[in-house]
């Protein structure tokens, strides 16, 4: 019970925590001040507390879409392992890794319906180009994370996540989630979340037309989406170092929380070098992900 | 009069839904142009009688009376799980085309004969019991032709168009040689066995891959599995939707209910390759079904090509179960032959659902081509929602019951990759996970592309912008399919149970409900519970502030139009060529005017495709046989009486030499 308090409190905290430290440390890197890292808590705040206006296009679609996908996101947080905290045995069932990812489909699948729901041009090359995303990162996710799954002996994450992984494997399959989280989540070098022209944009031109609490419901579910696919990358990364395992539950939790503002850290970092590839050659950097699941495939069936 | 074990109640309820549609088949040839309700009730009738059949009967045989025979084997039914499955299919989706049908049918009425199609689609039915009851291999071919035949007779309902006729010839040539091919197997099998009864046929090792081969090409064929597909995306959009909903989700289904009953369960064929075979040919359907429905324009093309997705999900399950068989994993045989059954069933519901949509925006707007389509969800909120909820359950989404089936097959190539014999089969099933995911994301395009071009957005011509919802019957038969989509995908433990039963055929194991271990029911009522939480959240919390109802942001331009958003082709683009080197992807761009560069006057660009299978392999294939026709063969039927007699008498002589030899 305790746990699952613990982790509702750390879905309500901590995404948008990662989102203003991101953001925050991206405006020092360009020696800015940069808006307070609790900036997104207020931007939240503000949107909800508007109305919003919807084209007069757009249907039901576009009004329940943002709606579900929170909810789902919502799940998948409390489903996924992201920041080392463990469910109770009877919810392990339900952190089945194909139920988490094609939960996530799902809200994606209903956000691409949205982008296109106003008759926007945005809308349409938006949700084209997340569908041609999400082409490249699955196969290399399901690699990737049967892999780790084969390792334990079972899909369920919660189970996956408690069982020792061999570090070559961890740092690949690591590395694969890491690449994978960028796209997912339109960050730099796939796409620039802070751009405004449209022609470059991917997820910023799907949700062109979202405004006021409709806007908040989406943001915030991007925030969490953040943290499921970085925390999982950060988990993974972690047990390169064989003592991770090892550590006591509340350490565990500490260490994982670090691993994953040091790499949200380090994605700002990365945002402020890089610059955004151009839209064809994405799929050359992407496919780096499948790459990775494929040779820790390989190491792990061999071992 | 010897009749054996007549299961309790099934010959009551079989009998009366063959005699309800024994009344259509022929009452339509005699009220051809009648739309009177009377077909539609007792079509209705007959799926749910057969419906019930599925539920309630018990295993057991039934031969018919001596008269009634077949050559040198009788007409023989057999009543088991397996072929109950089967049944259940056939009467569930009986149902909704009943209710479908006659209000589709209103908008064709000049150019078919209503009740020919009737009498067509009772025959197909009543065939389709026939093939999943036969006993033996008479019976059964005599079932697979009549099912063939009907079924290229409800092709052609339309024939005075020219390429409806061409569509018709196509799908009769595919399935005459995918016949051939079954007999070719059938005799070899008789030959070898010495019966026509199936349960007699036990043949195993280098002895069966004649047999096999043969069985299987003419399965595939009927199946529609790459690289025998080829009929698929152009017979569906040349029939009625009711009848591409039936042909699409039921009828190539027998091929697969053959494919298990002979190779699968029973030990009867057991070839060696033959589960690497089947799965790597599913593999490659289900890849390269999904990449060319996403590349179609034509809605029902589109839908074709998915079936051929789909058909390939299932193979790969059935290779998945023969391969367990072979390697004796017990559980590994049950979750594919699972997965297998669970996606023939969940693919005959939801792609006549979405047979039945593009039925209903067909009807309604008389066009086909999706880049004249858009916005029709305000106008058609039923079909919009039902497809949208189709589409849902077709790309594997939970909660709908597409998601249980794959489901069960990624768990079957996670027990592969648990316990396979060696390294390289391990990593093989590792690779199947992802090579399944590849194909579910681009069901996900396609399907996002179908619904985002079809129903949302600003309607692309005036058909699709004045398209009114369609009648009561047509939309209620969309509702109760997605209903069942719905209630299959959450409650998969009540279909779970009698397909223990099935699987329980193969290997006994632990029982089938114990490998799903998703809590669906609950995860469903959390969803729903935070969804309306969030709602109600967000509508207190924004206190009474106004939602504005305001134009789409057009840059500032001024009007936004139609041409403006991404059409299905530009959607299409970056998957496109991401693959573009299998089917030589093409986009031309022209730009006219004198400053071209920078102020075009006029641009088009057209994206061009090369199905290499048709144009490189198949059309060489048939100009060749054209050309020997028509040098050889053409001469051997030139009209001539006495050169017919001549050949009679040959024959004649051939006979009596090979008769006297023996």
């Amino acid at each position: 019970m305790i746990t699952l308090l613990l982790i509702i409190c750390n879905i309500l905290l901590i995404p948008l925590l990662f989102i203003g430290v991101i953001n925050k440390v991206k405006a020092l890197l360009q020696t800015r001040v940069g808006a307070p890292i609790l900036q997104p808590f207020y931007d939240m705040a503000k949107f909800l507390g508007k109305g919003e206006t919807i084209s007069e296009t757009a249907s039901w679609v576009f009004v329940w879409s943002p709606r579900i996908g929170l909810a789902i996101a919502f799940m998948a947080a409390v489903l996924v392992p992201w920041s080392g905290l463990l469910l109770p045995a009877s919810w392990v069932p339900a952190t089945n890794l194909l139920l988490v990812l094609y939960l996530l489909s799902m809200s994606k699948f209903l956000g691409m319906l949205a982008a296109m729901d106003t008759g926007s041009a945005f809308g349409g090359l938006g949700a084209s180009r997340e569908a041609t995303i999400t082409v490249l990162v699955e196969p290399a996710l399901l690699i990737g994370l049967g892999t780790l799954a084969v390792g334990a002996g079972s899909m369920d994450l919660a189970t996956i996540y408690t069982q020792p992984i061999h570090p070559i494997v961890a740092a690949l399959i690591g590395t694969a989630l890491l690449i994978a989280a960028l796209a997912e989540l339109s960050r730099m070098p796939v796409d620039d979340p802070t751009t405004h022209l449209e022609l470059t944009m991917v997820h910023e031109a799907m949700i062109l037309e979202n405004s006021g609490r409709n806007l908040a419901l989406v943001e915030y579910a991007v925030a969490l989406r953040s943290c499921i696919y970085f925390g999982l990358a950060a988990q993974t990364l972690c047990r390169v170092w064989p003592g991770f395992q090892a550590l006591s539950p509340v350490w565990h939790y500490l260490a994982g929380l670090t691993g994953l503002f040091l790499m949200g850290i380090a994605v700002a970092a990365a945002e402020g070098v890089l610059v955004k590839l151009n839209w064809r050659r994405v799929p050359n950097f992407l496919i780096l992900a499948t790459v990775f699941s494929l040779c820790a495939a390989l190491i792990a069936v061999t071992r | 009069m010897d009749i054996p074990d007549i299961p309790g109640g099934f010959a009551f309820w079989c009998g009366a839904a063959l005699l309800a549609w024994l009344i259509i088949a022929v009452g339509g040839l005699y009220l051809r142009r009648s739309l009177s309700l009377l077909f539609p009730v007792l079509f209705g009738i007959g799926s749910l009688l057969i419906l019930i059949c599925a539920i309630l009967s018990t295993t057991g045989t039934v031969t018919l009376p001596l008269p009634l025979f077949l050559g040198d084997a009788g007409i023989a039914l057999t009543v088991d799980p397996l072929s109950r499955w089967f049944l259940g299919i056939i009467g569930l989706v009986g149902i909704p085309v009943a209710l479908f049908s006659p209000g589709y049918f209103r908008h064709m009425q000049e150019r078919i004969a209503i009740g020919v199609v009737w009498s067509g689609l009772a025959l197909l039915f009543i065939s389709m019991v026939g093939v999943v009851l036969a006993a033996n291999a008479i019976f059964f071919l005599v079932a697979w032709e009549l099912m063939a035949l009907s079924s290229f007779l409800l092709v052609a309902s339309e024939h005075s168009l020219r390429h409806i006729r061409h569509a018709a010839m196509v799908y009769l040539g595919a399935t005459r040689a995918g016949t051939a091919f079954l007999m070719g197997g059938f005799l070899w099998a008789h030959h070898i066995t010495g019966s026509w009864s199936f349960a007699d046929w036990h043949i195993a090792g280098v002895a069966a891959l004649g047999p096999a081969f043969l069985i299987l090409l003419g399965l595939l064929t009927k199946a529609g599995s790459w690289p025998f597909h080829l009929w698929l995306p152009i017979a569906h959009p040349a029939a009625p939707a009711p009848v591409s909903a039936v042909m699409s989700g039921v009828m190539i289904k027998t091929a697969i209910y053959a494919m298990i009953r002979f190779f699968v369960i029973g030990d009867h064929i057991s070839a060696p390759y033959m589960a690497v075979a089947i799965l790597v040919l599913g593999a490659i359907s289900a890849f390269w079904g999904v990449l060319f429905a996403l590349l179609q324009h034509d809605l029902k093309r589109l839908l074709a090509y998915s079936s051929v997705e789909n058909i390939g999900i299932i193979l790969m399950g059935i290779g998945i179960a023969i391969l367990g068989r072979e390697l004796a994993l017990p559980a590994l045989a049950q979750l594919g032959l699972a997965a297998a059954l669970l996606h023939t069933l969940n693919h005959a519901i939801f792609k006549s659902l979405l047979f039945l949509g593009s039925g209903a925006v067909d009807a309604q707007t008389h066009i086909r081509d999706v880049e004249f389509m858009g916005g029709l969800l305000r106008n058609m909120p039923w079909t919009g929602a039902g497809f949208i909820v189709g589409s849902a359950a077709i790309c594997a989404l939970p909660p709908m019951n597409g998601f249980v089936s794959e489901w069960l097959l990624y768990n079957s190539f996670f027990e592969l990759a648990l316990h396979g014999p060696t390294a390289i089969v391990r990593l093989c099933a590792i690779l199947l996970l992802g090579w399944l995911a590849l194909v579910g994301a681009l069901a996900i395009a396609c399907f996002a592309k179908a619904v985002g071009v079809v129903f949302l957005g600003l309607p692309r011509s005036a058909a699709a912008a004045h398209a009114k919802e369609a009648d009561r019957g047509m939309v209620s038969a969309q509702i109760i399919l997605a209903v069942c989509c719905a209630v299959f995908g959450v409650m998969a433990v009540a279909l779970l149970q009698p397909l223990g039963q099935v699987t329980a055929l193969l290997s006994v194991g632990k029982p089938l409900v114990e490998y799903w271990t998703i809590p669906m029911p609950v995860l469903v009522i959390l969803l729903l519970a935070t969804v309306s939480a969030i709602t109600l959240g967000v509508t207190a919390l924004s206190r009474g502030q106004k939602t504005k109802r305001y134009i789409t942001w057009e840059c500032g331009f001024g009007t936004l139009n139609a041409r403006m958003q991404y059409s299905a082709a530009s959607f299409a683009q970056p998957i496109a060529r991401l693959f573009g080197g299998l089917y030589n992807y093409v986009m031309r761009i022209d730009r006219r005017g004198r400053n071209r560069r920078h102020f075009s006057e006029e641009i088009s660009a057209t994206m061009t495709h090369e199905p290499y299978l048709e144009t490189r392999v198949y059309n060489p294939l048939l100009h060749l046989i054209r050309r020997m026709a028509s040098a050889f063969l053409m001469r051997l039927q030139a009209g001539s009486i006495h050169q017919y007699l001549f050949y009679m008498l040959l024959v004649l002589a051939l006979l009596l030499w090979v008769g006297a030899r023996q």
